[in-house]
């Protein structure tokens, strides 16, 4: 045990993961500022780039674009009110106030901070949790995975719940994209309609960069996002007297942390509500709840502590059970499988050293994001002054020719760009286009199961409900789906 | 984020609407996309989950042709005000000639052309934009997938061409 912790901090103090996370961390601080941007479409154009690195690397450098993106997103939101992540518009609601009566140093004091709390403390959650999940998860068998995953897509699809129909149908989308190419059980082909090419599948990578990189970027040429003209920043660093100042609400930074720690476990529910919480509660504790709004360090703190702390609860439930919580985390599974690792409670124990080497990278990537925004503070704000379609154009490069790069096969890239226009389309009708990924990443787990539970059951779909935890993760996705559908009606009929 | 109308516009109810056709095209023509001649049952076929998948979708999409049937009062077919998408098809389009390009001209010549055509359609008229971007770019592009990377890039028709 100690000797696996041991190599994996040796491991994560190589010379060439650190680089990986602080490239990775420096890009996602980047792409986080950037408003309309964002770090999946970081992970994703780079994602190809991760094929010429080990499993701890690529993770690494990924993990520093998730986890950065949301340190980055805090300060156009702050400075400008334009959060550089949709999590960070809570933020915007003291930070920007903050910014208004001139303290802006102590506004973003509070946020960095609380991105810091935030992940470190998630950090130690995932630590501590995922054992004992993957331990209750050893038991499981197909029927049980089945159902897990069942789960997860269950509250994928409820939080769109506004947006049920068309989430269900690029669900269905990402499920039978799942399907195409040749059958792995069977070695059928499927839904190939005679193009010799797409007996490969349609692979995960194309399909993200396409959705995320290009559509994003297709919408940054048509819209722009930014108002640089708002901005103001004296200092080059961080202003460190400011720093100490935030020690006082230590309260709330593990409060923060916790809550979104356990928002981020859950599939679906996003940063945005981790943020929201914990904003919620610090209000709810704080010694001046009046101030919340108009502008105290407090709120801008328990905000970014929530919304940090969500990667690594992300982790929770994919180290586990292999089920990514969203489509940020499904890109890892992506690297995982990509690997030829699986993640499932075997993991913890067939691969503990890459699982120790992600634990203490994910402690240095936040140590690293903090002290590269605590020491270049303007330097990075001022990357939001860079015009927004230039931007657009230089990652389309990027991503056409990096999807090239992973198999050399211009047919990839085809394929990246067709989903750029669905990506783009999608995006402006505000689609929740997180279901189609999720549905691409997780078909090849349900449809593997699923037959694996029907031949165990002798072709009987009754196996699902014969054992206790498969039943168990059924009713909870039932009551996922019933409970808020009832509570909408009844807010319907009363309003009415 | 629960609990909000369904969006008005026509348009989600037609694209949706598309999507359920084109599930149902493809549920119909399933047998002949899928090779079953395996000697599986058919819940371990490859038959089953595509069946099942597609079936989703075509469910899914009826409340969307139900309203592009029928719609409702005050439907219009109006997104966000943001009009006709020129500058992104536009640029789409020439992403499509830079795919071409790669091919026929390059991966230099086609990123430079892709990069300094688009930035000067979107208003950049800067001269250090629009020779400088794309030459650096490309420059990096170029050194980072073939010297860094050593990834192949096939040789370009114009100069198989040329070189007979």
């Amino acid at each position: 045990m100690l000797e696996n912790v041991l190599l994996g901090i040796q491991s994560g103090l190589g010379l060439g993961n650190l680089a990986a996370l602080a490239f990775g961390a420096f890009v996602g601080i980047v792409v986080g500022i950037v408003p309309g941007i964002g770090p999946m479409v970081g992970m994703v154009v780079l994602l190809p780039f991760t094929f010429v690195l080990t499993p701890e690397k690529a993770l690494s450098l990924l993990l520093g674009i998730f986890c950065g993106g949301y340190y980055g997103g805090a300060i156009p939101a702050v400075l400008m009110r334009t959060p550089g992540v949709p999590s960070s518009l809570i933020t915007s609601f003291d930070g920007f106030p903050l910014t208004q009566k001139g303290e802006a140093q102590r506004g973003l004091s509070a946020a960095l901070m609380g991105s810091f709390a935030g992940g470190m403390i998630s950090v130690f959650i995932l630590i501590f949790l995922a054992p004992l999940l993957a331990h209750v998860a050893a038991s499981f068998g197909p029927p049980e995975y089945f159902s897990a995953a069942l789960f997860g897509v269950v509250l994928v699809v409820m939080a769109y719940r506004e947006r049920l129909s068309q989430g269900l149908l690029l669900l269905g989308l990402g499920l039978w994209f799942s399907t195409v190419g040749i059958d792995g059980p069977t070695l059928c082909p499927r839904f190939c309609f005679g193009i010799w090419s797409l007996q490969n599948g349609l692979h995960i990578v194309p399909v993200c960069l396409g959705l995320f990189g290009i559509g994003q970027t297709l919408i940054l040429v048509e819209k722009q996002i930014l108002q640089s003209e708002t901005m103001s920043l004296t200092r080059r660093t961080l202003d460190f007297t400011k720093l100490v100042e935030t020690f006082r609400y230590w309260k709330t930074m593990i409060k923060s942390g916790v809550i979104g720690t356990f928002v981020g476990l859950l599939p679906g529910t996003g940063s945005i509500l981790a943020s929201f919480m914990s904003y919620e509660a610090a209000k709810r504790t704080s010694k001046h709840p009046e101030e919340f709004g108009k502008g105290t360090p407090e709120g801008c703190l328990a905000s970014e502590g929530g919304n940090n702390a969500v990667p690594a609860g992300a982790m929770i439930p994919l180290l586990t059970l292999g089920i990514p919580g969203d489509a940020l985390s499904a890109v890892l599974l992506g690297v995982f499988t990509i690997n030829g690792i699986y993640p499932g409670p075997l993991l913890l124990l067939k691969e503990p050293v890459l699982i120790n080497t992600l634990y203490f990278s994910m402690l240095l990537i936040n140590i690293a994001a903090f002290l590269m925004l605590a020491f270049w503070l303007r330097p990075f704000a001022m990357i939001v002054r860079v015009n927004s379609s230039i931007l657009a154009i230089v990652i389309m490069v990027i991503s056409v020719v990096g999807i090239y790069a992973v198999n050399t096969r211009i047919f990839d890239a085809v394929v990246a760009v067709v989903m750029g226009v669905l990506g783009y389309i999608l995006l402006r009708l505000k689609w929740p286009i997180v279901n189609l990924v999720m549905g691409v990443i997780l078909g090849e787990i349900l449809e593997q199961r699923l037959r694996e539970s029907l031949s165990l059951g002798d072709g009987s779909p009754i196996i699902f409900v014969t054992r206790p935890i498969s039943v168990g993760l059924l009713m909870a996705a039932a009551l996922i789906i019933i409970i808020p559908l009832l509570m909408d009606r009844r807010r319907r009929n009363r309003s009415a | 984020m629960a609990g909000q109308s369904e969006p008005d516009s026509r348009l989600h109810d037609l694209f949706g609407a598309f999507l359920g056709a084109l599930a149902a095209g493809i549920l119909i023509s399933t047998p002949w996309q899928v090779d079953t001649t395996g000697p599986d049952p058919f819940y371990k076929g490859p038959l089953i989950y595509p069946l099942l998948v597609l079936s989703l979708m075509v469910l899914a999409s009826l409340p969307s042709a139900w309203r592009l049937a029928r719609p409702p009062e005050g439907a219009m077919w109006q997104l966000d005000g943001g009009g006709f998408p020129l500058k992104p098809s536009v640029v789409f389009i020439a992403l499509i000639g830079f795919l071409f390009g790669l091919v026929i001209m390059g991966l230099s010549a086609s990123s430079l052309l892709f990069m300094a055509g688009s930035l000067y359609y979107l208003g950049h008229r800067r001269l250090s934009v629009l020779v400088l971007v794309p030459i650096i770019v490309t420059g990096l592009v170029f050194m980072v997938f073939k010297f860094f990377l050593d990834v192949y890039f096939p040789t370009p028709f114009v100069v198989e061409w040329l070189g007979g």
